[in-house]
Formats: structure tokens, C-alpha cells, sequence
């Protein structure tokens, strides 16, 4: 009976866990930030290249993209008109959204714009990615399900100020309603433009039911705060951002399983020299004289392709024990960024460090989070003089809220 | 069946980095790193941390946290997410957070009333049930064929295609072990009205030339005409017969990035046909092994192509009207 009590009250606590709160602030943070900055890195290096990739004149020239897309249903505003100006905008709106998404600005309708951008040029040039294209196409479909702005983002300092200010700040914010009126008229017009292209109705969907949410969030804050239908729906967004959180973990699972439980079949991992061959292809040799260094003793080969296997394999297991799994992951994002440099694929490694971050340990990112901006401090000194009236009002702060 | 969009790293060179160094000197190096880190900061907590993103009892925004132990520190989180709903949400603590928080006193579901909480409930299991069938779905996507799959492909595809399509066999199961360059050799009308025709150019030579010495790589250069080939090669059968609108779409391809290219030099002369061919190379054995393998380059000709107005960037297309006016 009383073990019965115990479990019930498990099951009570954990309910309330997830229900109550968006798990992991830091994390999600840190995926937000990752993606949309790999993804504006990306944007802004193949700024020259943009026409040649994703533009109406692109070797993958519009109608071939269209006849593609008509094949299988992906999304993309790009097939909507072969103008460049209409081109120029998306491509605009994808480094704008990706700019604003990581600053975290009205975070919930970034993610979504980012989405947007991203789809769409990825969409219309399927040929032209690669696997870092893969997994930032992913996250920014999973991005949008999170309460990724709970920390390091402007719209943690707004909430903070506002409720510095005491009540009535929340009235007096015009650009949230705006925003979501711009973007409604946006979605309307696009859902118009899109009916005679047939479009998958996934992402679509996706973005009305957003949309609503979000005005419907808006309506119930404002008007019936603190209600029942506010906790519930405050318990319903703390769901999805819980369960979105941990399929981007299992995403990253899948992720490594897949690549190590593959190799274990190859035969060229079997006998230790499958790292050798990537570093003599001509695609992925941007420093040979790097990859000749590498290559040249059999040992180490053998030895670094054995390391890739097992850390790959093993990562999924990991997780159940911290202290491995830190270890884990500070040789995976090292790896990457050793393959950034020596397989000349930055992109794709830069998505793949913001990928493996979900599983920092919430202390290191506290702790990373207090020096970037000691290191900010340092960086602007002028800036020091409006800092210390702010930091003495944030601790005055703090006693007000919770001391 | 790719049906669709990301057929990208098709096969084993998959496109995308495959893992190499890791080292063990890293390892070393961790333990000093973060648990120091750990204490320096966040000893009010460091416990129970969690690990990932489950910041277990004291969640971690807890501006008390972190203002206790770094004075200049927070600007960044100048915020600390007002949230602090330690375990249970706090009465009193009001947060109103960027992307939605509630200010309301009693947080979660513990504090709504019955009929709130059935809804909660239905949305918890709703919820539950489809992020369970979606990690279901891509587990099937990226696993090999099996029983489920044979029988039930149709609904997994469904469920991932176009937009969660996904491939990880990152160089595996093995890492190509071959070059693949891509040459191109153009007839064009010279000046004297004569036809000539070039040599072979090496195309994938030029991207490999464009990708030594960069930190950054473009994708124009290391994944363009790569893939195009590769898309090529999948959707031809060995006698260059295309199978279906892929086939066909993949010759307009590869014939257009080869002629971009070839307007990019001045041959002297507007081109009229093309002949494209791919040179496959094995990689040198490594010096520590004893294999022998075949040195010589195998070549795959592809018969010539008349370009056409569709096969030209735009304005060269409309240049080129004008001129046959």
C-alpha cells in the first residue's frame, strides 16, 4: 500500500515537472543559438555563390526545381515565382530571420520564419546539400515546438524588465501584435499564392496552427491571466517544448547510432584504414599536405578509426552515466571540429557542435554564459559605466522577486 | 525508394564528414575542465546536475543562482530567465517570459482544477503518442530493410518524406575509396566559322583547386557538380538511359552546370555540343598495406549533346537568340 503511495506520488511529481516548466533552459538555448548561427554563417559565405545555388538561373534552373517539388510534395515559397527580387527577398528574409532567431527577438515567430527560410531554399536545390544541411533542416522544423528563449535572448531581458516595471509593460507592447498581424496577412497571402502550386500540407498546417497558438497565448495572457485556460495552456506549451527537447536528443541519437552501426559493417572500418580514404579524396582535401600528415601512419589510423566507431556507437549508451557521457562529448565536438578543418566541411560540423550541445551539463552552460559576458565586459570597458547601475538594479531585483 | 528531396549523401561518400579525429589527449583534458567549471559557478546546484536538459530540482534560471556567485557576469542572461519555478512553481514568482510564460500562480498541472486537468491529461497522451510514433517512423527511415519495413514502407514514408528524410550512413559502411572527376570537352564555332572542338577540361579538378587553402568551402564547389553526377549515375541505367523524370532531369543537370562552367573561359566561339565523361580513380592503396589495386582511371563517356536555348543561363540564352535573329 504504501509502496502503491510512492509510486503514485512519482508519477505525481514527474507530471508536474513536465507540466510546470520548460525543461532545460540552457540547452534549448544553446540549440537556437547553434542552428541559427550555422545557419547564418552559411547564408552570409555563400552570399557570392546565392544565384548560383538557390537562384532562379541556378544550373537547377526554377521549372526544374518545380517539376521535382510537384514530385514530392516538399515546401518551398521559392517555386511561388522565378523573379529574382522575389528570390532576393527569401534569401533576405532567411539571413534576417536566422540573424533575429539567434538573438532570440520575438523567438516563437523567428523560429518559425527561420523555418520557413530554411525549407525553402533547401527545398529548391535539393542536390546542392550536404549532411549539415540535413540536420539544420531538421532542427528547424523541431526548433519551432521549443521555448528555446527562456535564457540568453532579448526576450528573456524584455520579460525581465517588464517585470521590473511591475504591470502594465506587458500592455504597453505594440510590436508583439503587430508582428503576429504582419505575419498573419503573410500566411494568408501565402496560402493563396501557394493553392495553385498543390503544396504538402505539413508545413503549412504547421504554420497556421502556430499562428493561432500563438494569438490565442496572446488573447488569454492579456485578458484572462492567471485563469485556468492560461495554466492550461502554459501547461500544454511546456509539453510540446519537453517532448520536442527530447526528440531532438533522440534525433542526435539516431543521428550517431546510424553512423557508427553502419561502419561496424564496412570492411574498411573492420581493418582500420577507412579514415584513411576520405583524407585522399580530392573533394575533401582542402589542406593535403594536413591530410598527408594524418595519413601517413598506419597506427594512427588505424587507431582514430577505430575511436570514431566506438564513440559513435557508444553514444546513445552513454547518457545513462554523466560523467562518461561529458567525456563522450567533448572527443564528438573536438572530432568535429577537427573535421571541419581537415575535411573542409565547417558547416556541417559547426550544426553537428550545436547538435551534440543539447547534452551540455546545465552547469557548464551557466558557467559559459557568466564568461561570455565577462569576456564582454572586458571587450567594451566604456560599456561598463551604464553595466554597474544595471547590475545593481538586477540585484535589487532579485530581492524584490525572490529574496 | 528516395522519392524525394535529401536523396543527398546517396551511397557511402554521403557528402558530409564522416567522423575522423578524436583523440585521446582530449580526455584528459575533460575532467579538469568541467567539473572545475562546475564548481566555480554553479555550486549552488552542480549536485544534482542532470546532465541534459532535465536541470532536475533547482532549475537552473534561478537568477538567486547565478547572482550569487559571479559579480560582472550576467550580462548576458541579464534576464536569468525570471522563471524559478523550482520543483513545485513558486507562488509568488511571476515570470513573464519571452516566447510565453505564465505569470499565473499555481504552475503545471497541479494547479488546475478536474476538468482542466483531463485536457491536460488528453494533451500529455496526445503528445506522448505522436513524438513516440514520429521517433518510431525515422528509427524505421534510417534503419536497414527489415520485417516492419518490408510491410509497412508505405506508412513510413508517408510519415518522413518529404520533410524529415534523413541519411546517416556517414562513409559507411565504407568511405568511397575512389576519385570521381567529372570532364567536359565542347565543339564551338571559332571566329573563321570553322567548328573546333577543346581538349577535356577537368571540372572536378577546378573545384578541388577552388577548395585547397579554404577554411570554408563552398557548396558550389564541393557539393555541386559532386552531387549532380552522383544524381546522374543513380537515375541512368549503364547505357545512359534516364529512368523516369529524374533521369531526365538529372542530363538537363549536369549539362547545365557543365556549361555555365565552359561560358565562365572563352573559347572563342559560342558552344554547339558538348560530351561529358567521368574518370574514376582508386585511391592509392596506403603505404603501410599490401593491397594492389588498378591505377589506370576508368572512364564513362556519355554521348554528345546539342545545347539548346534550355541548357544557357538566362541572359546568354537570350544573347544567343538574338545573335541566331
Amino acid at each position: 500500500m504504501r509502496r502503491g503511495n510512492g509510486f503514485d506520488r512519482k508519477v505525481a511529481d514527474a507530471l508536474q515537472r513536465i507540466t510546470a516548466a520548460a525543461l532545460g533552459p540552457y540547452q534549448s538555448a544553446v540549440v537556437r543559438i547553434g542552428f541559427a548561427g550555422a545557419w547564418l554563417c552559411f547564408l552570409l559565405r555563400e552570399l557570392p555563390h546565392r544565384q548560383e545555388l538557390y537562384g532562379p538561373d541556378s544550373p537547377w534552373a526554377w521549372d526544374m526545381a518545380r517539376r521535382l517539388v510537384a514530385g514530392n510534395d516538399a515546401f518551398t515559397v521559392l517555386v511561388w515565382g522565378d523573379g529574382v527580387l522575389w528570390f532576393e527577398c527569401v534569401y533576405a528574409l532567411s539571413v534576417a530571420s536566422s540573424l533575429l532567431l539567434m538573438l532570440g527577438w520575438r523567438t516563437r515567430a523567428m523560429s518559425a520564419l527561420f523555418m520557413v527560410g530554411v525549407l525553402s531554399l533547401q527545398n529548391r536545390s535539393i542536390f546542392m546539400g550536404d549532411g549539415g544541411d540535413n540536420v539544420i533542416h531538421l532542427m528547424a522544423l523541431y526548433l519551432v515546438f521549443t521555448r528555446c528563449a527562456q535564457v540568453w535572448s532579448l526576450d528573456a531581458r524584455r520579460a525581465a524588465r517588464a517585470a521590473r516595471a511591475e504591470d502594465g509593460a506587458a500592455s504597453r507592447d505594440r510590436t508583439g501584435p503587430v508582428l503576429w498581424c504582419l505575419l498573419g496577412f503573410g500566411l494568408l497571402v501565402g496560402t493563396f499564392l501557394s493553392l495553385s502550386h498543390r503544396p504538402g500540407l505539413f508545413v503549412p498546417l504547421l504554420l497556421w496552427v502556430l499562428w493561432l497558438a500563438q494569438g490565442l497565448w496572446w488573447a488569454v495572457s492579456r485578458y484572462a491571466a492567471r485563469s485556468q485556460p492560461h495554466t492550461l495552456l502554459d501547461v500544454i506549451a511546456n509539453l510540446v517544448h519537453n517532448t520536442a527537447l527530447v526528440v531532438i536528443m533522440a534525433e542526435v541519437c539516431v543521428i550517431y547510432a546510424t553512423a557508427g552501426w553502419y561502419k561496424v559493417q564496412g570492411s574498411r572500418w573492420q581493418d582500420g584504414t577507412a579514415l584513411y580514404y576520405p583524407l585522399k579524396l580530392d573533394y575533401f582535401t582542402p589542406w593535403p599536405a594536413l591530410s598527408e600528415l594524418l595519413a601517413a601512419s598506419g597506427t594512427m589510423v588505424m587507431l582514430l578509426t577505430y575511436g570514431t566507431v566506438i564513440v559513435q556507437v557508444a553514444f546513445p549508451f552513454t547518457l545513462f552515466n554523466r560523467r562518461v557521457k561529458n567525456v563522450l562529448l567533448v572527443v564528438m565536438m573536438v572530432e568535429h571540429a577537427a573535421i571541419a578543418v581537415v575535411l573542409g566541411l565547417p558547416f556541417f560540423s559547426l550544426a553537428m557542435i550545436a547538435a551534440d550541445a543539447v547534452f551540455l551539463p546545465t552547469a557548464f552552460l551557466v558557467w559559459l554564459g557568466a564568461a561570455a559576458a565577462r569576456g564582454r565586459a572586458r571587450l567594451r570597458p566604456r560599456g561598463r559605466s551604464r553595466e554597474a547601475p544595471r547590475q545593481h538594479e538586477q540585484h535589487t531585483a532579485h530581492r524584490t522577486l525572490v529574496g | 525508394m528516395g522519392t524525394g528531396r535529401m536523396d543527398s549523401f546517396e551511397r557511402e561518400d554521403a557528402g558530409a564528414g564522416g567522423p575522423s579525429p578524436g583523440n585521446a589527449p582530449v580526455r584528459d583534458s575533460v575532467p579538469e575542465h568541467l567539473p572545475r567549471q562546475t564548481r566555480q559557478t554553479a555550486q549552488p546546484w552542480s549536485p544534482s546536475e542532470p546532465g541534459s536538459p532535465e536541470p532536475g530540482s533547482p532549475e537552473p534560471g534561478s537568477p538567486a543562482g547565478s547572482g550569487s556567485s559571479s559579480g560582472p557576469g550576467h550580462r548576458l542572461q541579464p534576464a536569468g530567465p525570471p522563471q524559478a519555478p523550482a520543483p513545485l512553481g513558486r507562488p509568488g514568482d511571476e515570470g513573464p517570459l519571452g516566447d510565453g510564460d505564465s505569470g499565473s500562480r499555481g504552475r503545471g498541472i497541479a494547479g488546475l482544477s478536474l476538468p482542466y486537468q483531463v485536457a491536460a491529461a488528453l494533451s500529455l497522451a496526445l503528445i506522448g503518442a505522436l513524438a513516440c510514433v514520429h521517433l518510431g517512423m525515422v528509427f524505421l527511415h534510417v534503419a536497414p530493410s527489415n520485417t516492419v519495413t518490408k510491410q509497412h514502407g508505405e506508412a513510413v514514408d508517408w510519415w518522413v518524406y518529404p520533410e524529415f528524410e534523413q541519411n546517416w550512413k556517414l562513409f559507411a559502411p565504407n568511405p568511397l575509396q575512389q576519385n570521381v572527376a567529372v570532364q567536359v570537352r565542347a565543339e564551338y564555332t571559332a571566329a573563321d566559322g570553322s567548328r573546333r572542338s577543346t581538349d577535356w577540361i577537368d571540372l572536378s579538378a577546378e573545384d578541388g583547386a577552388a577548395i585547397q587553402g579554404s577554411l570554408l568551402p563552398s557548396h558550389v564547389h564541393q557539393n555541386m557538380l559532386r552531387r549532380a553526377w552522383d544524381f546522374y549515375v543513380t537515375s541512368h541505367d549503364g547505357d545512359n538511359r534516364p529512368n523516369g523524370v529524374r533521369g531526365q532531369l538529372s542530363e538537363r543537370y549536369v549539362r547545365r552546370i557543365a556549361v555555365a562552367r565552359l561560358m565562365e573561359r572563352d573559347l572563342g566561339g559560342p558552344v554547339e555540343r558538348i560530351q561529358l565523361r567521368s574518370a574514376t580513380s582508386a585511391v592509392d592503396p596506403p603505404g603501410w598495406s599490401d593491397e594492389k589495386i588498378e591505377v589506370k582511371p576508368v572512364h564513362r563517356v556519355l554521348p554528345w549533346w546539342t545545347i539548346t536555348a534550355a541548357d544557357l543561363p538566362e541572359d546568354a540564352a537570350r544573347d544567343r537568340a538574338e545573335a541566331e535573329r
